[in-house]
């Protein structure tokens, strides 16, 4: 067994750290103190879910993998009926002190049971029939997490699946064929949109149409990420941030809080650090000879780069609000703890490839 | 080798971020450093009252009132129903008036908004005592205007309004707001920006909400400056009150200065109408009034004939060309031929033989026909203007007329006929095509009072400490045995038996004048009164003008003693 990758493991805790000295900056005056407190205490089970982890053989899940997502699509059924609504999406089941978000869950789920999927009949992957059957596999999360409403949280799933039948050596032509279906389809899906989705929309391809109302958010963010310069107007001291101008700022904007406090040099700092987790995460899907192994890490690497991609991506306007959080930063159990889960994935799969 | 693909595609989307973060931070770092500012900073602007308004010996008569108003924040408010009933009570408003007004609050929901202007003070107090249980409920204050004699001098102190969109635009840089008040009459307006003071604001650091957090900066508003009138208020007082349900004008000064004393316009408003809330009515009817014109200037905006006090001109002209002297003589039979029309005298019977002097005393129209055949249309016209008829007097208030002088020349572009010598007959007795105001009329009586000096009337004497420099009284050069005849023949108009102006004959002055009656194509002839007093060393100069107020002779002449004996009093002379 090869040791842990210590540059990416400590490349998260780096990012964790920051992430409590932006929560601390962002919640100071408006939020109660002890989000930061909550926050580290998910951060505490996260990391320690994450060992747990890593002390398993990532095979074993994936034997068990169609079983998680099965349950986990029952979960999602369930939050439907039962889950607590907030801000008009029912997205959480409450378990006492935690509640779980089993859209966040569904991200790791979907991934074992696909490369379960993919890697089990590995040379179909040429056949477009074998690509529609792992979106038919998808279908049912995507469906349920997209009437939750969440619709960020379900088209995440796409460019995953994409991505891995990719990797798995499909031809880049069928792909291509899908994606275009797909686009086709997407008068279809527009009905299940909500009217404040739909708002979001609109509003991305113009913020000033409602300045006081959905486009609030983001002309708000652009002017704290925009006011912060090179160098920020310092940790604490952002007006936009402690004045209350932002909202959202602790979860999905908190990288505005960022861009004006740190600057541009904290912001290139930062990606800095997630990029660092790609490469490294990039380095074992190489040197992984195990097929499962690489598609997971592919759908993990995936699903983190887009998450940081779309939401920096929305923060500066160039990307619609699509509700989706910062990796390790963002304040939230679900996310938090999923991310940490998957990460453990990932350097489990790098401390299990064979030493050449 | 799809690893490298995917690997590339990844740092793509990441070179795409860096790129929108530079942009965002570095290319447009200024402008959104601004709009973070505006949004953290609110200027709250603290209202400078506007200067006072002395007169001369120091009393008060225009200064500021402090006016409470009611401002709601709605994002504050937790009951509005609680809100509305309250005020209502307090303020025994309309309910609906209310809610109509702090619904409209709601489209600024984070900064106060007025909803109901200028109360009592006893009911900002209450208000105040239950402000506790209705948050969101503010009480402010703000200066506002005060003419505490109300119409007594509204034509010469003028009135406030609304700044205008297009005065908005042109002042913009010198400060002012939109809401503004501005004068837009009378001294108000000629020395707004004297009036006007800076005003003042507070620099605060607001969150998203409109909270006050911390002040950043003050500046303290400046109040305008105070001014201080030549006028005299008792005078002023005692001429408006003998006006009273009269249309005209009564206008004194001082002929040495050209300072006036007293200026009275009549019907006149109370310019504190203007600057009240809820007032368009009244307002509208002022402005509307097109049968007795409230708003008209009689004394320096309104243009009649002139009558009988136009013979000052022709014998002032006639003297001082050399074409007349005090030795010669004309008669009158009571009518006068102009080629074959028969031109009339007042008195029917005729005046006999009389010189210059007897003429002015006894306004002798057959006289006058003759002098003014004798000088010509045009030599009357040229003294005319050189007393100052036909021209601004530049007095210090604005929307002073000019009137017209006519000349033959003026008439044959006119109306491309020739001047008829009729014309000219009816010309050297005031009637026909010339038409003055009041002040100038009173200007060319004060001429002929201080040695042929024409003066420039003014109201305003100094702010606060600095006297205002008046042009000087320009000499327009008449010879002093032609002023003196004319001085002697306004002296016996008065004081010598026959005299027209008999009813301004006083026991404590002597007062010299003249009586004028113009006939105009509407009904009754305007009633003139023109004169200066004492005659020895003219102290005041008065003109007393009566829209249809019937002859000069009676009630003008009568008010321009009492006025006279007045001034004696109040020690002006």
């Amino acid at each position: 067994m090869n040791k842990l990758d210590k540059t990416l493991f400590f490349s998260v805790l780096a990012i964790l750290f920051i992430g409590l000295l932006i929560l601390y900056s962002a919640s100071t005056r408006y939020y109660s103190q002890n989000i930061v407190f909550r926050q580290a205490c998910w951060i505490l089970i996260g990391v320690i879910l994450l060992f747990i982890i890593l002390r398993i053989d990532y095979q074993r899940f994936i034997s068990v993998s169609y079983l998680l997502y099965g349950i986990n699509i029952f979960l999602l059924i369930l939050v439907l009926f039962f889950g607590e609504a907030r801000g008009g999406a029912r997205r959480w089941i409450s378990l006492g002190a935690f509640n779980l978000q089993p859209s966040e869950l569904a991200k790791i789920t979907l991934v074992l049971a696909l490369s379960l999927y993919i890697g089990r009949r590995k040379r179909d992957v040429t056949k477009i029939g074998f690509l529609f059957g792992a979106f038919f596999l998808v279908l049912p999360a995507f469906f349920l997490i997209l009437i939750e409403p969440d619709l960020g949280g379900a088209l995440l799933l796409i460019p995953i699946t994409l991505t891995m039948l990719f990797m798995a050596g499909a031809k880049i032509k069928h792909l291509v064929a899908i994606v275009l279906l797909g686009l086709s389809s997407l008068p279809f899906f527009w009905q299940f949109l909500k009217d404040y989705q739909k708002e979001r929309l609109f509003v991305f391809i113009n913020p000033n149409i409602d300045p006081l109302g959905s486009g609030y958010t983001v002309i708000q963010s652009k002017i704290a990420i925009g006011s912060g310069g090179l160098l920020g107007k310092g940790w604490l001291s952002g007006t936009q941030n402690q004045l209350n101008f932002l909202p959202e700022r602790h979860t999905d904007f908190i990288f505005s809080v960022v861009g004006e406090e740190w600057g541009f040099l904290g912001a290139l700092i930062l990606i800095f650090l997630y990029l660092l987790i790609v490469y490294r995460g990039i380095k074992i899907i190489e040197t992984t000879p195990d097929e499962y192994g690489r598609l997971i890490a592919t759908g993990f690497i995936t699903l983190f780069s887009l998450q940081v991609i779309i939401n920096i991506g929305m923060t500066i306007g160039f990307l619609p609000i699509v509700g989706l959080t910062l990796p390790l930063i963002s304040y939230g159990g679900s996310s938090l703890i999923v991310t940490l889960i998957y990460i453990g994935f990932l350097l489990n799969i790098g401390m299990r490839r064979p030493l050449f | 080798m799809r690893v490298k693909i995917f690997a590339n595609v990844i740092l793509f989307f990441f070179l795409v971020l860096i790129f929108g973060l530079s942009y965002t931070q570095v290319l447009k770092h200024a402008s959104y450093k601004e709009l973070s500012e505006n949004n953290r900073i609110r200027v709250v602007s603290l209202a400078s009252p506007r200067g006072k308004i002395y007169d001369r010996s120091g009393n008060l008569l225009v200064s500021n009132r402090i006016s409470f108003d009611v401002e709601v924040i709605y994002q504050e408010i937790n009951d509005v129903e609680r809100v509305i009933n309250s005020l209502g009570d307090i303020l025994a408003m309309d309910k609906e008036v209310l809610s109509e007004k702090i619904g409209h609050s709601r489209k600024m929901p984070f900064v106060p908004v007025k909803i109901v202007e200028d109360i009592k003070k006893e009911k900002a107090i209450q208000i105040e005592e239950v402000r506790l249980n209705l948050p969101g409920v503010i009480i402010t204050t703000r200066p506002l205007r005060n003419y505490i004699y109300k119409d007594m001098l509204s034509h010469a102190i003028g009135h406030l309004g609304k700044i205008s969109g297009a005065e908005l635009r042109r002042f913009k840089t010198y400060g002012y707001h939109m809401q503004d008040f501005v004068g837009k009459d009378g001294i108000e307006r000629t020395f707004n920006d004297y009036l006007r003071g800076v005003d003042g604001g507070l620099q605060i650091e607001v969150d998203n909400k409109g909270r006050q957090l911390k002040l950043l900066a003050v500046k303290e508003p400046r109040p305008g400056r105070d001014l201080f009138l030549s006028i005299d208020k008792e005078l002023q007082e005692f001429c408006h009150s003998l006006l009273a349900a009269r249309q005209g004008a009564i206008v004194a000064l001082e002929p040495s200065t050209g300072a006036i004393l007293a200026l009275v316009s009549r019907p006149d408003f109370d310019p504190n109408i203007f600057v009240s809330p809820n007032n368009f009515k009244k307002i509208r009817n002022l402005l509307d009034d097109s049968r007795t014109f409230p708003m008209l200037n009689r004394a320096i905006s309104g243009t009649y004939q002139a009558g009988s006090v136009f013979k000052i001109v022709l014998a002032t002209a006639a003297l001082d060309s050399g074409r007349f002297d005090d030795k010669k003589t004309f008669s009158c039979n009571g009518s006068f031929l102009v080629g074959k029309r028969p031109f009339r005298c007042w008195r029917e019977r005729g005046h006999g033989t009389s010189d210059i002097t007897g003429a002015i005393k006894e306004s002798c129209n057959v006289f006058f026909y003759q002098l003014g055949l004798l000088l010509g249309a045009d030599e009357i016209s040229r003294y005319a203007f050189k007393l100052g008829l036909g021209r601004l007097t530049g007095i210090d208030l604005p929307g002073e007329v000019s009137g017209l002088v006519p000349t033959p020349r003026w008439k044959k572009s006119k109306f491309k006929t020739p001047w008829f010598k009729g014309e000219t007959a009816n010309y050297a007795i005031g009637q026909g095509y010339l038409l003055v105001t009041p002040i100038q009329i009173l200007r060319l009586v004060g001429a002929i009072a201080n040695k042929g000096k024409l003066l420039t009337p003014f109201i305003v004497e100094r702010i606060e400490d600095v006297r205002l420099r008046h042009p000087e009284s320009r000499d327009i050069r008449l010879k002093d045995k032609a002023l003196e005849t004319v001085k002697e023949g306004l002296r016996m108009a008065v004081n010598a038996p026959h005299g027209t102006g008999l009813y301004a004959r006083s026991k404590e002055v002597i007062i010299a004048g003249k009586t004028g009656t113009a006939q105009n194509p509407e009904e009754k002839p305007h009633a003139w009164f023109v004169g200066f007093a004492p005659f020895e060393n003219p102290r005041i100069c008065i003109v007393i003008f009566i829209e249809h107020g019937g002859k000069g002779g009676l009630e003008p002449a009568r008010f321009a003693r009492k006025i006279i004996e007045k001034a004696k009093e109040l020690e002006l002379l």
